[in-house]
């Protein structure tokens, strides 16, 4: 038997096949995503860092907005919609932010590059990860928001369409962040880039939670509805494919 | 820098011309309107502007898709000249659009949707020189300002989509049936100003990047020296 | 309703068209004011690049 060298692709227990030593251990592109959600999950449910800072922040937002806005009992429900996705949009900035500059600065991002990986494994890791951060958020505020406001927000259709909403959002925003982290000015840069380019999802949201709230027909639902899911699948595929060009080389 | 090329030349007195007539147009040859008065007038300079604005986004997202695809500088140049001349003129557009807004609807400023998705759309593009701004590295800044025109050019128009759903106090054609009755009820002279505006901001956005794209050339140039002599 | 006069709003007009023009010529003047600098500092970068290459081929060497 020929002596080969003592490296991490000699492992016998996981070398079945000795042809093809390449394909063997190129995991699979949902295995490799799923590896990465674990690890950015696992090492914020260590420390909490990441959803304590957003989570606290969301709810000094929506307190100052109770001082900024005459929230009273007839206004509140056509402004519930606008307070929660301004909150949910700065909020989930902070996130996209911190995810990606605690890549660069711990090096992870460079294992990642070095990993025999598609490079938009590590987006759509990313972007999950990103997306998962935000409705932890998005699931504690909004309980306390009903609580503060009486609002019953404890609706299927209502969660479904912030759920899309925080799809296109963390799919727009871990693309920019990964640039903007690229950036002199990085954490600054974010929201100058992410709001415009993100406001069809940030209107579209609004308009049709807002429709729900105020019990409007469903074809007004629909139309912002059917926007948001175009938005959704345009943006993820455009990351996908563009993801290359913007991770350092 | 490279001396300017005759067909440069011939294009700038081309395009002082064509600014000249285009001007004469609206401000003399074409008859003043009845409901609004002269103000109306800069409608002729808001719609060159705007076509021009919008033409040179599209073409911008179209130049960085065929720089990430080529990877030429010369297609980097072409998307920042693009971006820069039309942000300028859609500045124009805005502002002449709220100068129009005053005294037609009493208000300095409406949210239709035009309106709006125009401010966002220049608020892209002025993150687009703040992005490129921020890096050091030519190719990186060429890679990351291609990926975001190419962001940018396709999320404004579903911006304008989405904005449409809004509840507007105007109608939609530039906002009012006033304008709307203009569109459509506009007399043959003032047809002729129209078109010529079109096209004389079209032979000064041509002009305009052209130059951009030299600028471009020397600036390259000069960084390139730049790196030579530090060494 | 209908207005019987047509209302004087060439004010709004004329500040239109002066904007315009002001803004245009401000950007054609940002550029040829780039192009100057950019050409002088050409200039003073092609006149140290001659220089070192005098120094560096200077009968020192050899």
């Amino acid at each position: 038997m020929i002596e080969k060298p003592e490296t991490l692709d000699n492992r016998p227990q996981t070398l079945d096949r000795p042809s093809s030593r390449e394909a063997a251990h190129r995991p699979s592109f949902i295995k490799a995503t799923l590896a990465i959600v674990q690890k950015d999950l696992s090492a914020e449910f260590r420390s909490f860092e990441l959803i304590s800072a957003m989570l606290v922040f969301s709810l000094l937002v929506i307190i100052i907005f109770n001082f900024a806005l005459e929230l009273d009992v007839k206004v509140r429900e056509s402004v519930t919609s606008g307070v929660l996705w301004t909150t949910f949009a700065f909020a989930g900035t902070l996130g996209l932010n911190r995810s990606m500059s605690v890549e660069k600065d711990r090096g992870c991002m460079d294992g990642l590059l070095l990993a025999p990986v598609d490079r938009s494994v590590i987006y759509f890791g990313k972007a999950i990860s990103n997306l998962i951060f935000m409705l932890i958020v998005e699931a504690i505020v909004l309980p306390v928001y009903s609580m503060l406001y009486n609002v019953n927000l404890f609706r299927l259709d209502l969660l479904g369409v912030i759920l899309l909403g925080s799809i296109g959002y963390a799919a727009v925003g871990t693309l920019l962040s990964t640039m903007s982290a690229q950036t002199r000015t990085r954490e600054v840069l974010l929201p100058i880039l992410l709001f415009p380019v993100a406001m069809p999802v940030l209107l579209a949201s609004v308009k049709a939670c807002n429709g729900l709230l105020t019990g409007a027909e469903f074809s007004e639902v629909l139309t912002p509805l059917n926007l948001l899911i175009v938005y959704d699948v345009i943006f993820v595929a455009i990351a996908f494919m563009v993801f290359d060009f913007v991770v350092e080389e | 820098m490279q001396p300017k090329p005759l067909a440069l030349k011939i294009l700038d007195i081309a395009s002082i011309i064509a600014l000249a007539v285009a001007t004469y147009l609206a401000l003399v040859f074409a008859p003043t309107e009845a409901v609004m008065g002269q103000v109306q007038r800069v409608f002729y300079f808001h719609i060159g502007t705007a076509w021009v604005g919008l033409l040179g986004f599209v073409i911008a997202a179209v130049a960085g898709i065929a720089y990430l695809i080529t990877k030429d500088a010369r297609w980097d140049r072409f998307e920042v000249a693009a971006v820069e001349v039309s942000t300028v003129f859609f500045f124009i557009t805005i502002v002449l659009g709220s100068i129009w807004a005053r005294p037609a609807w009493n208000t300095w400023w409406t949210w239709d949707p035009r309106l709006t998705t125009a401010a966002i759309t220049e608020l892209i593009y002025i993150a687009y020189f703040m992005l490129r701004k921020g890096i050091e590295d030519p190719e990186k800044r060429a890679r990351f300002g291609a990926v975001y025109t190419l962001l940018g050019g396709i999320s404004a128009p579903i911006t304008f989509m989405v904005i449409r759903l809004f509840r507007t106090i105007h109608p939609i054609v530039i906002g009012s049936a006033n304008a709307n009755q203009e569109k459509m009820s506009m007399t043959g002279d003032m047809k002729v100003a129209f078109f010529f505006g079109l096209f004389a901001f079209t032979v000064i956005f041509i002009d305009l990047i052209w130059h951009r794209i030299r600028l471009g050339s020397l600036e390259e140039k000069v960084e390139q020296l730049k790196l030579k002599v530090s060494m | 309703m209908l207005l019987d006069a047509t209302p004087d709003t060439s004010g709004y007009m004329i500040a239109g068209y002066v904007f315009s023009f002001v803004v245009m010529g401000i950007y054609v003047f940002s550029m040829y004011l780039r192009n100057a600098n950019l050409e002088r500092d050409a200039e003073t970068l092609e006149s140290l690049q001659a220089e070192e290459a005098k120094k560096s081929s200077s009968p020192k060497k050899k």
